[in-house]
């Protein structure tokens, strides 16, 4: 490797194959061109953050009609580009450059394109608005606020349920109040047994929360999080009615863990509303993705994390801020494209790489952020016994079993 | 007959109370005693003692008989001040004596629907804050806060409208009405003076145009269906077909009431020269038309549901139709149009009394169909990968109870108000009086 990095980087064969990704964008390819090698001088230490912006602020608006960063002062420029959503744009530039799993393709992209329109909300090139369109929620591309989700590996899911105990540990649960659901299901015509892990999807465009009488059922500004506030909820069951993916578990009867024994610092997030752990008598429960541990309620080193992803052996369950390329969710996708490449070589036009990807019940219009690697079960999928069973977790799966006690002069099914 | 005769017929239930009533009344108490008690013993362990469960893996339904019984309860209502509107704007006369039993009707089941809402809910205690001090947000999106609402407005038309009404006759006949509701006939007369009559006539008149349109619009052909065919993920409920299905429901449900209702007066107080054989062959019209309705629009889903659905939308469709509780309601429904075709052929099969019969088999058929729809809809959702789906549910006792207890609610509020002021209004023994007069 050659002492200069840029050396490396700004060889003919990369302008040549930057000219030809901005060509097919509706912008000035010049313009593009010369950001990008401003960017990379910029990585390289030769410009300042300020500079780079004072000398493009003129064009970028002539191109673009809006250029919306604080110019003039440096430290405006400077403030304006460590920015609202997390690292500026010097360190992001320095963490492409140095990441190891990243390709010389993925490189080009954040280098040539998305480095020149950093701070703009505006993608540079049609692949690279492809991509952002696939990684992020549909609806939110404009949203750089946080998002917390998940990329779900089914491939590395091994059935163990361990996520599901932890979860049922974390939140104190009830027998049967499965927020974390992990089926086994057969194809037909397939010996293989496949594995859907299922949390709340914490859609964007949530049903429950828009069919919810109160407002009990809302998201979370700060960082996209659907939660019931358990002191609004009347425990009408609408939300439950509402959701496609069947997440909501109403709390029937006295739960199974008195209050006094909940830890005070996992019930009341950081805005004092009651929304973590197990609900009460008579209102909605569902997962939370853990609100408090992304309050920093249970130290920093929990913030961005969950509990079925820290119990995940098979390190299939990777929580995270999906608006964030850096964050594990669309790390963990990068990585799974880069290992299994498309042969482009060959096949030019074909997608760059050979992973399946899914969201749940998408045609639902409910935006999840939950994304899934792996196949989606198709309509004659059946549920089968897993490897681990419910009751070998000391779970139960079908709930109704442990209601129907509590049933006054029903007939137990 | 003289129209003081005709007055003292409509005064008769307030001043004869016989040792039924009182037999009656025991029952009708004993059964809302049972429904108290349930509901107390719900509110002490939780919605547990339902046979009500979470859909998915938890294997049931989150929605059973309460919501099946609260949408019967309002479609009984809903009819009833139809009926009674249809009379004053399209001057269908022949129905003005049951129109005040019809506008009884309506309160009466609104009321006991409102108190379905309330039974059904796990923090009922919390309805007023967490409705109210959200409702400038949730009205935008929620069809629950949408009926609830349109129900709070119709229910306040319908008492308005009642409450101008009684005041002509209350004025009327006040010398003739027990001295110890003096009080309340006094508020309820307040400042009336004759030249009101015919202002009052115009409002009600309005009222009555206010009713139609909003009935089916948006009440049980709009907010009502919408809480189900507005959710796309249930297949046995998303669909536009459900506002027509629902008020074709209500109509039938509400004529079926009120000639029920209608009959119960007729026997206790020898009514039939005032509700007469003509009322209630023309009630029993019009429930054969409401029927054909129903029958017609359940036939558009089975053929949608069964000729080349997708996967979910069939599951549920063949899941309904083999359903037996499915085949008894229409099964009925397809009785009482045969009763109804068979009495316009030959009138000698008409009877006040098989037009009771089939009043009630249809309000069971109707009540049957509704639990049916809620239950089967939430048990074949399109995500179905669940092994405990389809879910199962067999309503409890205390559940049951429920119904039991609505039912003498209703009951109790029909002995009650017949006894404060006439149930039938003396415009229309006023009206027969007149008609009596032409040559």
């Amino acid at each position: 490797m050659s002492d200069d990095p840029l050396e490396e980087l700004h060889t003919d064969e990369w302008e040549a194959e930057m000219e030809s990704v901005l060509e097919e964008t509706e912008y000035d390819t010049e313009l593009g061109l010369e950001m990008a090698k401003d960017a990379q001088r910029l990585v390289a230490g030769d410009l300042s953050e300020a500079e780079f912006y004072e000398r493009y602020h003129g064009a970028v608006v002539e191109e673009f009609g809006v250029d919306d960063r604080p110019v003039g002062t440096e430290e405006g420029v400077v403030e304006a580009m460590r920015g609202h959503d997390g690292p500026g744009l010097l360190q992001r530039l320095a963490d492409a450059e140095t990441a190891d799993d990243v390709d010389r393709r993925e490189l080009l992209k954040k280098f040539g394109a998305g480095a020149a329109f950093l701070g703009l909300g505006a993608a540079a090139t049609k692949e690279a608005s492809e991509e952002a369109a696939a990684a992020t929620p549909t609806g939110s591309e404009d949203d750089d606020g946080t998002q917390w989700g998940m990329v779900i590996d089914l491939n590395k899911c091994d059935g163990c349920l361990a996520c599901v105990t932890a979860c049922q540990q974390e939140n104190n649960t009830s027998t049967g109040a499965n927020w974390m659901y992990v089926f086994t299901y057969e194809e037909p015509n397939q010996e293989t047994q496949n594995f859907l892990v299922r949390p709340c999807q914490h859609c964007t465009n949530a049903p429950c929360e828009k069919v919810c009488p109160t407002t009990a059922r809302h998201t979370r500004s700060k960082d996209g999080l659907v939660l019931t506030d358990y002191d609004v909820c009347i425990g009408c069951r609408y939300c439950q009615v509402a959701c496609p993916y069947g997440v909501n578990y109403f709390q029937w009867g006295e739960p199974d863990t008195p209050g006094s024994e909940l830890d005070e610092n996992h019930v009341y997030d950081e805005r004092d509303r009651r929304v973590d752990s197990r609900p009460p008598k008579g209102v909605m429960g569902k997962c939370t993705m853990c609100p408090s541990r992304q309050d920093g309620k249970m130290g920093e080193e929990q913030v961005g994390t969950t509990a079925c992803e820290q119990a995940c052996a098979m390190d299939a369950i990777h929580f995270g801020d999906m608006n964030d390329p850096d964050d594990d969710p669309q790390q963990h996708l990068e990585r799974v494209r880069n290992e299994q490449p498309n042969d482009l070589d060959t096949y030019p036009n074909r997608p760059t790489n050979t992973v399946s990807t899914f969201r749940l019940l998408e045609e639902f219009g409910t935006d999840p952020n939950v994304v899934y690697v792996g196949n989606e079960p198709s309509e004659e999928a059946e549920q089968v016994e897993g490897p681990v069973t419910y009751e070998d977790i000391g779970e139960v799966d079908r709930r109704k079993e442990v209601l129907d006690d509590g049933t006054f002069g029903g007939v137990r099914s | 007959m003289s129209t003081d005769a005709s007055e003292a017929d409509i005064l008769r239930p307030i001043q004869r109370t016989s040792r039924q009533y009182y037999v009656l009344l025991g029952a009708v108490l004993v059964a809302i005693g049972l429904f108290v008690a349930a509901w107390s013993y719900q509110l002490y362990h939780g919605m547990v003692v339902t046979g009500l469960a979470d859909w998915g893996s938890g294997g049931g339904v989150t929605w059973g008989l309460y919501i099946g019984a609260f949408i019967w309860w309002v479609g009984i209502a809903h009819g009833g001040i139809i009926l009674s509107a249809a009379v004053r704007l399209f001057g269908m006369k022949r129905y003005q004596p049951v129109a005040r039993l019809a506008e009884l009707l309506t309160i009466a089941g609104l009321s006991v629907a409102g108190i379905y809402i309330v039974v059904h809910v796990g923090r009922p205690d919390r309805i007023v804050t967490s409705i109210l001090l959200n409702y400038h947000e949730t009205i935008h999106s929620s069809p629950l806060v949408w009926d609830v609402t349109v129900i709070t407005l119709y229910f306040v038309m319908t008492a308005t409208y009642l409450g101008l009404t009684l005041r002509y006759d209350v004025t009327r006949l006040r010398g003739e009405l027990p001295e110890r509701f003096e009080p309340l006939y006094r508020l309820m007369t307040i400042g009336y003076t004759e030249r009101e009559d015919e202002i009052v006539e115009r409002m009600v008149w309005w009222l009555a145009l206010g009713i139609i349109v909003l009935a089916p619009l948006l009440l049980h052909g709009g907010v009502i269906p919408w809480l189900f065919a507005l959710i796309p993920s249930m297949p046995g409920w998303f669909g536009a077909v459900q506002g027509p299905q629902f008020l074709s429901i209500a109509l039938t449900s509400a004529i079926s009431g009120v000639i029920v209702a209608a009959y119960a007066f007729r026997r206790t107080y020898d009514w039939a020269h005032i509700l007469s054989d003509d009322v209630f062959r023309g009630l029993t019209l019009w429930l054969g038309l409401f029927g054909l309705l129903f029958l017609w629009l359940q036939l558009q889903q089975v053929i949608g549901g069964v000729y080349a659905p997708s996967n979910d939308l069939g599951a549920v469709t063949s899941a309904m139709v083999t359903h037996p509780a499915y085949v008894y309601a229409i099964g009925m429904m397809v009785l009482t149009l045969a009763y109804v075709f068979a009495q316009a052929l030959d009138p000698t099969v008409f009877s006040p009394l098989r037009s009771v019969i089939a009043g009630v088999a249809v309000l069971t058929a109707t009540l049957v169909e509704k639990v049916l729809f809620v239950v089967e809809g939430l048990m074949y959702p399109t995500f179905d990968l669940y092994a405990s789906i389809p879910g199962d549910y067999v309503p409890s006792l205390v559940e049951l109870a429920s119904v039991v207890g609505t039912v003498g609610i209703v009951v109790l509020f029909f002995m009650v108000v017949a006894k404060v002021v006439p149930v039938i209004e003396l415009h229309a023994v006023e009206a027969e009086h007149e008609t009596e007069a032409e040559p």
